[in-house]
């Protein structure tokens, strides 16, 4: 029996036109998933490696829920929505059988429609668009495990939970709900693996599996998740396991928990029993009931009382629903589950700010506006129709437009109370918190300006879509599809708010600058967006069913007489909103603005490079003296330069040509450039802002120029975002690149490798060779001047602080305006930025011990009103860090130290000669825990400061290592002002993360690894993590002294100022590693080749740990340890190599507080793969291994210590 | 006002036509619309509803054209439609307070009266704090006649109401029906004869489509005076006696058939004359291809 009602849904699906739809969608979505995936994802793989297919994939799965929820979720609710149960339920057939060949029945559907997951895949390697460089060879049994492991057991569970809570609850949306709480535990495991400890659950409880590939392949080389399958085995299996079995779980307490009758006990509500006693009606003689006399409105009083009833009729209708209140609570608890951490900085987590919070929200609960949007649209278009009251509702005198308006309104109220709930939560969370500065303003602004709009939007879009189409999942899934759409056409590129749907979002909020200029053009869009969707939505209107005819065509052609004038009065409005909104749009941005696509951009910076690359390396004068008048207006976003710079020429030979770079924003113009001597200017590339000036009388050896300038930066009209940040309201952060400068400008070149290929450009090394000879006299940074005497004036509003390199000579106020003229009395390099904003400030003075350590620096920190959290950290650790630096590397030699924080449009701090531009987002918010986090705003301002040696004084030439010099060395230099201040463990803390930063890099590297000594720019990964963890453990091997002293005698000679070594270029890590070699010894220069000259690996393991109790005093351990030392050749394969190293063996007994202590811990000479040891302690141990404290790089660090189990 | 329709036709698009020149004139008073199921009866009441359109002719409503001035007409219109649902979780009297501010009944006491008055004329009011899903079938069928009187409407479309309605409450409804007749069009569809014999003064009978008789329906029945007998036989017979006579209706009794036939002479062979009514007059439109004569 079972057999037939499968067939019969078999049979179902095959005639329905939808079923293909899916495949369809299914099939061409997974023909271009990887290419999509990748798009932007750190990923650098190749296309078609097994952890890729994987992982798209499983991605795809989950995406594809919702169709599994479409089959699986309506198969038995169908017969219940066409009131087919009393004919069914009445027959002969068992519930088993019903519910089995239903079930199967659906599933084979499934199978079917996702087959489209493997054909597509499969298929998708052979299209004309790939790469064969990007490919393995072609491997079927990599898709078809892939699915087997990973797709149809996801399809599986899926389909049981939807297909039970479709079966048992009869409601569509709550086969929907389903969806989001498989979204919920998703979260849950990625909050529990975020934790590091718990990775074991996280792998397990991920629905999806996405985390436990993660884990699997944490610590697999980039070789072996090139080519190596993920086994099922371990973690994955038990995953795999595990949803199986729960799904089963959830098919049988389906099968008990479906009552085979027509009526059956409501879930949700006591069953309110009909009273069965006969009420005493009296019949009344009903014609001597008269109806009233009443008036019939027809006024617009009246017509906005229909509406305003009508909307809240359908409000209310939606708010009764169980389903919907789930979605709230579980909205609501979702800031409770994920933002455990808020704006997190390396760890460490912000105080939860109102706007951290609607990030957060905004992010977060954005799945569930749209399961709302998009179902409760489509339950409204057919309210009536699915309860067949439509004749009755059709028949009546309102108007198709009140009819369909009351139904938009009554969605949006909805959402509003789906934004009511997530604030309520969000104000619960920061009282739970301790965060009592609740932001009502920038919530509702956050919500209500910020997504509501979107929902209004997309809201046009469904109700578009489900009457155009007159099928409710059809229009579904239409949305759904649209609103990928959106957001891949604007990853493409289609960005221009005129074309790319709704516009863009607002810009970020800032403290400091809170919405600042972006406010203005937001409207502005969405102004324009709201006119085309009213538009859509007056079609909407017209072609809506009213009535029995259904068909699109015969809709079409009643449309003309539905056309009434009050909708053809709303026409013109919007048409007219439509034509001037765009018309504005058009002007601000590409007549007051110049507009450029992202195509028209690229081909810019191609014809710079074709043109002007000849010029890269023409002898040019460089900056001696710069002397600045600056003039900022923030409320006008605009400022103006007046400038000064005398030019030496450094060369060799006399110079008769001055070429000058402008910025090439449009809205920089410069005014005027003057020479002390006579020029002529060449205008050839003017279209580039590139002048070139010739010398009536040439510029001879160690001669100087003076050069005038001015040049006004205006900001013309509504500018969308991602214009410039820089010059704002409150918080404007300038760098001199805004400037002129001297020459070609590299920065302009394109340089992503397949775009270069597409414009016939040579390829371009990310990063210049180690010894290439034009490079190494390139420092780069400041590349127009590296010794320069500075002095600026600069000019603000009355109530802001404006800040620049340089000692205050004088501040003042004029015309209402505020001045501030600093001069440096110490060279620098030509580097600097300058900030204004209304500032608290933070004074205090860094006065060295003794008197060889230079002289006292002023220490001061300027913060936004309410940002004082972490103020006193930056203090002290200015402080700690001065006391390092200048004792261990040198002395410092300016006579301040500023750190001025600034809005978070960026989330980095600089430093500047003298000054660190702090960002909002990294220090001042977080709130450290002592016992848990790092002392983030303590470890930057360590960082930056050093950099005041290590970039600012010693310069690096551009090559190769570049960043290790510049980098490496300031995360050294600040870990070892950390390991001062701290204690041990949170040093090692550090170093963990680290570490981690670098296993995980390594994965995203897209070019090749590069040995620390040869790292290039990008190689983060490699810079500031595998240079920490390195250069960490060169001062375990030979002592931080030796380590100090060879950075010492590395300033004294390449200091860029006063260096001993007088050469014609700059440092590299050739010479660093030349002086860290002089100062270890022999035995260990071993090291010095590992740690920085080579990617060296290690695979460090305790097999056995055993001991045995001497007598109280004595325990003997038998230790067995394996070693593998890996080397990664310049292909970048990585293969074992062989071992004489020391390493550390530590013994761990528990102390009386219950912390493990190490007892014993000694570095050991391993020569062999397998060692054993043996190993005498006085105390009971209660695990140990090999290199216990991490300190060299180990592919899998959590097998190096061994908990020893009983005797 | 008269409700007007002229040479009215529709096919649907699977082929079937509905309509086909379909011509009335429906003055005020209680207009009977018989057919057999399927004949064009409910898509001529959607039509005159504004619920669908025809592929030709026309339909005047005084001086409202219906086919293009539909919201005039809504405005007067009270419709019940054949079969109709109700929001489960809805009480009687919301749904009828809102359905009469839809219907423009905006002020809040003009309203309360007139929904208070349509439940007592419905004898709903003591149930209408109960949501409708528990509603028998008759509550039901009382409340959508409840909301088509909200509204005072000229012209009431009742669409097959009675059926599935248990005697009490059909005659509860017809009570109910019979009052509306006075000063407004109603047009009631059924295919049941008793409902129009016992409420209408015109009627029309309509098949396949097309109109086969318009009139009153006392006057219909003379024309059948005097040419109606019956006669009961066995059942095998029966073949012979459809080829032998006009056979117009054929009912057990007791288990065997007894048939009506048409005949203008005294056919003998054991016939007996009958009374005729208006369901004879009816079963010789439809199966005996009347009018035989005038």
């Amino acid at each position: 029996m079972w057999y037939e009602i499968f067939r019969f849904e078999i049979k179902y699906r095959a005639k329905r036109l939808d079923t293909y739809i899916y495949f369809a969608i299914v099939f061409l979505s997974s023909l271009v998933a990887v290419d999509f995936f990748l798009q932007g994802s750190p990923y650098t793989m190749k296309e078609n490696a097994p952890y890729i297919i994987a992982k798209t994939m499983t991605i795809l799965s989950a995406f594809f829920m919702m169709l599994v929820s479409m089959i699986m979720g309506v198969s038995i609710l169908r017969d219940f929505n066409y009131k087919m149960e009393s004919l069914l339920f009445v027959n002969p057939i068992k519930k088993r059988d019903y519910l089995l060949g239903r079930f199967l029945g659906s599933f084979v559907v499934l199978l079917f429609i996702f087959s489209g997951v493997l054909l597509g895949f499969v298929l998708s390697e052979f299209m004309p668009w790939k790469d064969p460089e990007k490919l393995i060879p072609f491997n079927l049994w990599n898709y078809v495990r892939t699915f087997i492991y990973v797709v149809l057991p996801n399809l599986f569970f899926g389909g049981t939970l939807f297909f039970v809570s479709g079966a048992l609850s009869r409601k569509l949306i709550v086969v929907y709900t389903q969806g989001v709480l498989l979204l919920t535990v998703y979260l849950i495991s990625m909050v529990i693996g975020q934790g590091g400890e718990n990775k074991i659950i996280a792998g397990l409880l991920d629905p999806f599996s996405f985390q436990t590939f993660d884990i699997i392949v944490e610590f697999w080389s980039p070789t072996e998740l090139n080519n190596k399958s993920l086994p099922l085995e371990g973690l994955f299996l038990y995953n795999r396991i595990f949803w199986i079995a729960m799904g089963s779980v959830i098919l049988v307490l389906g099968y008990f928990g479906f009552s085979y009758n027509v009526v059956r006990n409501s879930i949700f509500k006591k069953k309110t029993l009909i009273s069965s006693k006969k009420e005493n009606r009296i019949e009344t003689d009903i014609s001597t009931i008269k109806i009233p006399v009443f008036t019939q409105g027809t006024g617009l009083k009246s017509k906005l009382n229909q509406l305003l009833t009508h909307t809240l009729f359908y409000f209310k209708s939606i708010l009764k629903e169980v389903p919907f209140l789930a979605i709230v609570i579980c909205g609501m608890a979702i800031i409770g589950i994920n933002s455990i951490s808020l704006g997190t900085f390396h760890g460490v987590n912000s105080f939860p700010t109102t706007y951290l919070i609607i990030e957060e929200l905004k992010e977060m609960a954005l799945i569930f506006f749209l399961i709302i949007l998009i179902f409760y649209s489509g339950e409204l278009v057919w309210k009536e129709r699915d309860v067949k009251l439509n004749l009755i509702y059709d028949a009546l005198p309102v108007s198709d437009l009140m009819h369909l308006t009351a139904k938009f309104l009554g969605l949006l109220l909805i959402y509003v109370v789906l934004i009511l709930g997530l604030i309520v939560a969000g104000i619960l969370f920061q009282t739970a918190n301790g965060y009592y500065n609740y932001e009502i303003g920038i919530y509702f602004t956050g919500f209500f300006i910020g997504v509501f709009p979107y929902l209004v939007l997309f809201t046009f879009v469904s109700f578009f879509m489900q009457v155009i189409t007159n099928h409710k999942f059809l229009g579904h899934l239409l949305v759904i599809l649209f609103f990928v759409l959106t957001i891949a056409l604007q990853l493409f590129g289609f960005n221009h708010s005129l074309i790319g749907f709704g516009g863009n979002e607002l810009g970020t909020y800032s403290d400091m600058n809170g919405y600042g200029h972006f406010l203005a053009p937001y409207f502005l869009v969405k102004t324009y967006w709201m006119s085309i969707a009213m538009l859509f939505f007056i079609v909407t209107v017209l072609l809506s069913v009213r009535g029995t005819e259904t068909s699109l065509k015969k809709r079409f052609q009643m449309g003309k007489l539905r056309f009434t004038p009050s909708l053809r009065k709303l026409g013109v409005v919007a048409l007219l909103v439509f034509v001037f909104s765009g018309g504005y749009i058009y002007y601000n941005t590409n007549i007051l603005n110049t507009y450029l696509s992202s195509k028209e951009k690229e081909e810019y910076r191609v014809a710079y490079e074709k043109t002007l690359k000849n010029f890269e390396y023409v002898q040019q004068p460089k900056m001696v003296a710069i002397n600045l008048t600056v003039e900022i207006y923030p409320k006008k976003r605009d400022y103006t330069v007046e400038g000064r710079f005398i030019l030496v020429n450094t060369n060799k030979m006399a110079l008769d040509e001055v070429h000058i770079q402008k910025r090439s924003n449009d809205d920089i113009r410069l005014d005027y450039i003057k020479f002390d001597r006579d020029a002529t200017l060449n205008n050839a590339y003017e279209e580039f802002d590139y002048y070139i000036y010739k010398l009536n009388r040439a510029l001879q050896p160690g001669d100087s120029i003076r050069m005038e300038f001015k040049q006004t930066a205006t900001t013309k009209g509504l500018i969308e975002q991602g214009q410039s940040d820089r010059i704002v309201e409150n918080g404007t952060f300038l760098k001199n690149d805004l400037f002129p400068t001297i020459g070609y400008n590299s920065k302009y070149e394109l340089k992503e490798k397949e775009a270069r290929e597409e414009y016939n450009l040579p390829p371009r090394k990310r990063t210049p060779v180690i010894d290439g000879l034009r490079e190494v006299k390139n420092g780069k940074r400041g590349d127009d001047g590296y010794e320069i005497n500075f002095e600026i004036v600069l000019g603000t509003d009355i109530d802001q602080i404006a800040l620049a390199p340089g000692t205050l000579q004088k501040e003042w106020i004029e015309n209402n305006r505020k001045y501030f003229h600093y001069k440096m009395y110490e060279p620098m390099i030509n580097f600097y930025s300058i900030v204004s904003a209304r500032y608290e400030e933070k004074k205090d003075k860094w006065i060295p011990m003794q008197d060889s350590l230079g002289r006292s620096v002023d220490l001061e920190i300027y913060y936004h009103k309410g940002h004082g959290y972490n103020v006193d950290r930056m203090m002290k650790s200015m402080k700690r860090s001065f006391d390092y630096y200048s004792e261990n590397l040198g002395p410092y030699p300016y006579q301040e130290m500023r750190i001025m924080e600034y809005p978070r449009y960026a989330k980095f701090a600089q430093s500047f000669p003298g000054t660190v531009p702090f960002s909002e987002a990294i220090g001042f918010i977080l709130n450290v825990e002592e016992k848990e986090d790092l002392d983030m705003p303590f470890f930057v301002t360590a960082h930056e400061l050093a950099h005041q040696w290590w970039g600012l004084q010693l310069i690096a030439a551009n090559v190769q290592g570049r960043t290790m010099i510049l980098e490496s060395l300031a995360q050294y230099s600040a870990l070892m002002v950390m390991k001062r201040t701290f204690s041990k463990e949170k040093v090692q803390q550090f170093l963990q993360k680290e570490m981690q930063r670098y296993i995980k890099g390594r994965l995203t590297e897209e070019v090749r690894e590069m040995p620390l000594s040869k790292v290039e720019s990008g190689q983060e990964y490699i810079y500031y993590g595998k240079g920490m963890v390195n250069l960490y453990a060169l001062q375990d091997y030979i002592s931080e002294d030796s380590v100090n002293l060879a950075l010492r005698r590395f300033l004294k000679d390449w200091n860029g100022f006063d260096g001993e070594l007088q050469t014609d270029r700059y440092a590299t890590t050739n010479d660093l590693l030349g002086y860290f070699k002089e100062v270890t010894p022999d035995s260990l220069q071993y090291v010095i080749e590992d740690l920085f000259e080579t990617i060296t690996l290690y695979d460090n393991k305790t097999t056995k740990v055993e001991f045995e109790k001497i007598s109280d005093k004595e325990y003997k351990i038998d230790l067995s340890l394996e070693t593998i030392k890996y080397r990664v050749d310049s292909l970048g394969k990585e293969s074992p190599i062989a071992i004489n190293d020391w390493i550390d063996v530590g013994v761990y007994v528990k102390g009386a507080d219950g912390q493990e202590e190490l007892i014993y811990f000694k570095k050991h000479k391993i020569i062999l793969e397998q060692t054993t040891l043996e190993i005498m302690v006085n105390k009971e141990p209660s695990k140990a291994g090999i290199d216990p404290l991490h300190k060299l790089i180990d592919r899998n660090r959590v097998d190096n210590v061994k908990n020893i189990l009983n005797e | 006002m008269k409700l007007i329709i002229n040479n009215l036709s529709k096919t649907y698009s699977n082929g079937v036509q509905a309509l086909n020149k379909v011509s009335l004139e429906i003055s005020t008073g209680m207009f009977g619309l018989l057919g057999p199921n399927g004949a064009g009866k409910s898509t001529l009441m959607r039509t005159i509803a504004t619920l669908q359109e025809a592929d030709q002719g026309t339909i005047t409503l005084g001086d409202l054209d219906v086919i293009k001035q539909k919201n005039e007409v809504r405005k007067i219109l009270g419709y019940l439609p054949q079969e109709f649902g109700v929001y489960p979780k809805v009480t009687a009297e919301v749904l009828l307070n809102h359905l009469a501010v839809l219907k423009g009944i905006t002020n809040r006491r003009e309203r309360k009266e007139v929904v208070k008055a349509l439940l007592h004329k419905t004898n709903l009011y003591q149930d209408r704090k109960k949501n409708l899903g528990g509603y028998s079938g008759g509550m039901k069928q009382r409340f959508g006649i409840a909301q088509a009187l909200l509204s005072n409407p000229k012209l009431i479309i009742v669409d097959e109401p009675t059926a599935g309605l248990d005697p009490a409450e059909r005659n509860r409804f017809y009570n109910l029906l019979s009052e509306l007749g006075e000063n407004t069009i109603v047009i009631l569809s059924t295919h049941i004869v008793e409902d129009v014999k016992e409420l209408c003064t015109n009627m029309a009978i309509i098949n396949k489509g097309e109109v086969l008789l318009r009139g009153n329906p006392v006057k219909t029945i003379e024309t059948l005076e005097g040419r109606l007998y019956k006669k009961t036989i066995a059942k095998k017979e029966l073949q012979d006696y459809k080829q032998q006579y006009t056979v117009i209706a054929e009912k057990l009794l007791q288990g065997k058939p007894n048939i009506h036939i048409l005949s203008d002479t005294d056919p003998g062979n054991g016939f007996i004359p009958q009374q005729a009514d208006l369901e004879d007059v009816y079963f010789s439109y439809i199966f005996g291809g009347m009018p035989l004569h005038s």
